[in-house]
């Protein structure tokens, strides 16, 4: 009898102890609190964009995380605040507006949308809240607010 | 295994873990005795209870905990496996490492003075290898144990926190360890700080060996020298501790019988099998046996190997758990040696970066040792698996070191 029950639930014990590695090592990959220095630094006070993408995915240079330190622009023109060369951003594609202690997303009629949370984007501006997930062109980004939530 | 890895949290992993091998044990053997399911569910609510408690308190970094307690817990059913006794010991040890891993993390994120005790590191770990000289007993061949009131304690395992606190201590502040110049016949002589570093750094290694304890000497040798590497002292002091380990390792395996033994039978255990060659040639059937899934908790027959709930429990969990089994263990020690290096790399304070990288390298250095030793791959010297192994002094220094290295994650992040 004992013989059954360990040799069946070998299976599982191991099975287990290998989902705990792939949900740990996930867990660090996503761990928005050591993305990079910069982040990390500034985290405290100022809200920030965590990139979702895998950076080895896209074949144009875009940073780990963006501070919102102030109003910031976001496009593929050099003169944006904000520059990623992604051929399906818009050359002025979105704002980010501070007000009344709260950050809008803006979008500044782009042609291939920009996206909260898998909705699309009317003219209208859009108070973002933590934890949203952001999406333009092929980038996707997490919106992380430390003051406004707590940070998971 | 994306989508269920998405909604599992890692702590249910562990509680899982332990209630099915709990389960299993309690069914192992008759008489069922109903201590196994307490000491099932003290293992799982310590566990939890800790775990929560970094997370609600913020203690820092949260992965730490959670790939250690994966490791104890797997070396406790194990244990618990194979030695009822030594299995219900070593929940009481783990206990207690727990409770001094939470105190060492606030006695060490408390006070900021830790760079500057260079000399009582050095000093108190004089004092502990003379005590071990004098008050020691010899205990399976090396001479390292003090026998306090019934319970014997390996002071080296102490000594292995305070050797790397004042490895990292002389780099943060190395003008700390010059000497006055000494007049010796008309002559003046100095000595650089370094030269002071280097002797105290062999006083370590020599007391270990006098206490015929190879394994920590090599270890301790180890981090020494990757120190070294590290901090850019440059090619000469390189070479010349390099031609020193050189030296002493040929000289030992010229005239030391033991060391002979050792590599003799790393090279080929099959020539004297039934006698000295007979541990580690059971270790490697034990090994063997398993095949890929194991024979299944408490259908391996590990009781073959002398040793085997220290030094040689990996082969246990190798055999009984199988090579898969086997591979998990390495691959946590792997994302707690990745977690140190992350540590010691975001953190700027110098001391702090010494300390965590200093305690990384011993877990991960160690680890090397013993499983290169088991599987054959290097010359077999005795010393714990962290975390796994059955041994108080063990468990409970590496649960100070893990403190201390949560003490440093938490002024890191």
């Amino acid at each position: 009898m004992f013989e059954i029950l360990s040799s069946l639930l070998k299976y599982i014990f191991i099975t287990i102890i290998y989902i705990f590695l792939f949900s740990i090592i996930r867990l660090i990959y996503l761990d928005i609190r050591s993305v990079n220095k910069k982040a990390s630094d500034l985290a405290e006070k100022a809200p920030y964009l965590k990139l979702i993408n895998r950076r080895d995915e896209l074949y144009f240079k875009v940073e780990e995380s963006y501070i919102l330190s102030r109003d910031k622009s976001l496009g593929r023109a050099a003169k944006a605040n904000i520059s990623i060369e992604d051929p399906f951003l818009s050359g002025e594609h979105a704002r980010f507006i501070h007000r009344d202690g709260s950050i809008l997303l803006k979008d500044l009629g782009s042609k291939n949308g920009t996206l909260i949370n898998g909705v699309r984007l009317t003219d209208e501006e859009v108070p973002l809240n933590n934890g949203d997930k952001i999406e333009m062109g092929q980038l996707a980004f997490l919106f992380v607010d430390n003051e406004a939530g707590e940070g998971t | 295994m994306r989508s269920i890895s998405k909604s599992f949290k890692p702590i249910y992993g562990i509680l899982l873990v332990n209630l099915i091998g709990f389960v299993l044990l309690y069914f192992y053997k008759k008489p069922f005795e109903k201590i196994t399911i307490y000491i099932g569910l003290t293992t799982m609510v310590l566990t939890s209870a800790i775990y929560l408690f970094i997370l609600i308190k913020k203690l820092g970094d949260e992965y730490l905990f959670l790939i250690v307690s994966m490791l104890a817990s797997i070396g406790i059913i194990m244990i618990y496996r194979l030695d009822r006794e030594l299995g219900i010991k070593q929940v009481i040890w783990f206990t207690g490492g727990t409770v001094l891993f939470l105190i060492s993390y606030f006695v060490f994120s408390r006070w900021n003075l830790w760079s500057r005790l260079i000399y009582l590191y050095a000093g108190t770990s004089l004092v502990l290898f003379l005590l071990t000289l004098i008050f020691g007993s010899d205990i399976k061949g090396a001479n390292n144990w003090i026998v306090v009131a019934g319970f014997n304690f390996q002071p080296s395992e102490i000594i292995k926190v305070l050797y790397v606190m004042f490895i990292a201590s002389y780099f943060t502040t190395p003008e700390k360890l010059n000497i006055p110049e000494i007049t010796l016949l008309e002559r003046k002589i100095s000595v650089h700080n370094r030269g002071v570093f280097i002797a105290c750094v062999y006083m370590f290694i020599g007391f270990l060996i006098l206490q015929r304890e190879w394994g920590s000497a090599l270890l301790f040798f180890i981090v020494f020298y990757l120190f070294l590497y590290i901090y850019g002292t440059g090619l000469k002091t390189l070479l010349f501790n390099g031609a020193m380990a050189f030296m002493g390792g040929s000289l030992g395996y010229l005239f030391l019988y033991h060391i002979k033994v050792r590599i003799d039978i790393w090279l080929d255990p099959w020539k004297d099998v039934s006698n000295k060659g007979y541990q580690i040639a059971q270790s490697l059937f034990a090994i063997g046996a398993g095949g890929f899934f194991g024979t299944g908790l408490g259908l391996g027959r590990p009781d073959f190997i002398p040793e085997v709930h220290t030094d040689f429990i990996f082969s246990a969990i190798c055999e009984e758990m199988g090579i898969f089994g086997g591979i998990a263990v390495i691959l946590l020690y792997f994302l707690l040696i990745y977690r140190g290096f992350k540590i010691a790399l975001s953190i700027r304070e110098p001391f702090g970066k010494s300390v965590a990288l200093g305690l990384t390298l011993m877990f991960g250095f160690q680890t090397f040792i013993i499983l290169g030793g088991v599987t054959k791959l290097t010359p077999l010297t005795g010393i714990t698996l962290p975390f796994i192994s059955y041994g108080g002094s063990s468990l409970v220094s590496s649960f100070i070191s893990l403190g201390i290295l949560q003490a440093v994650s938490k002024k890191a992040l």
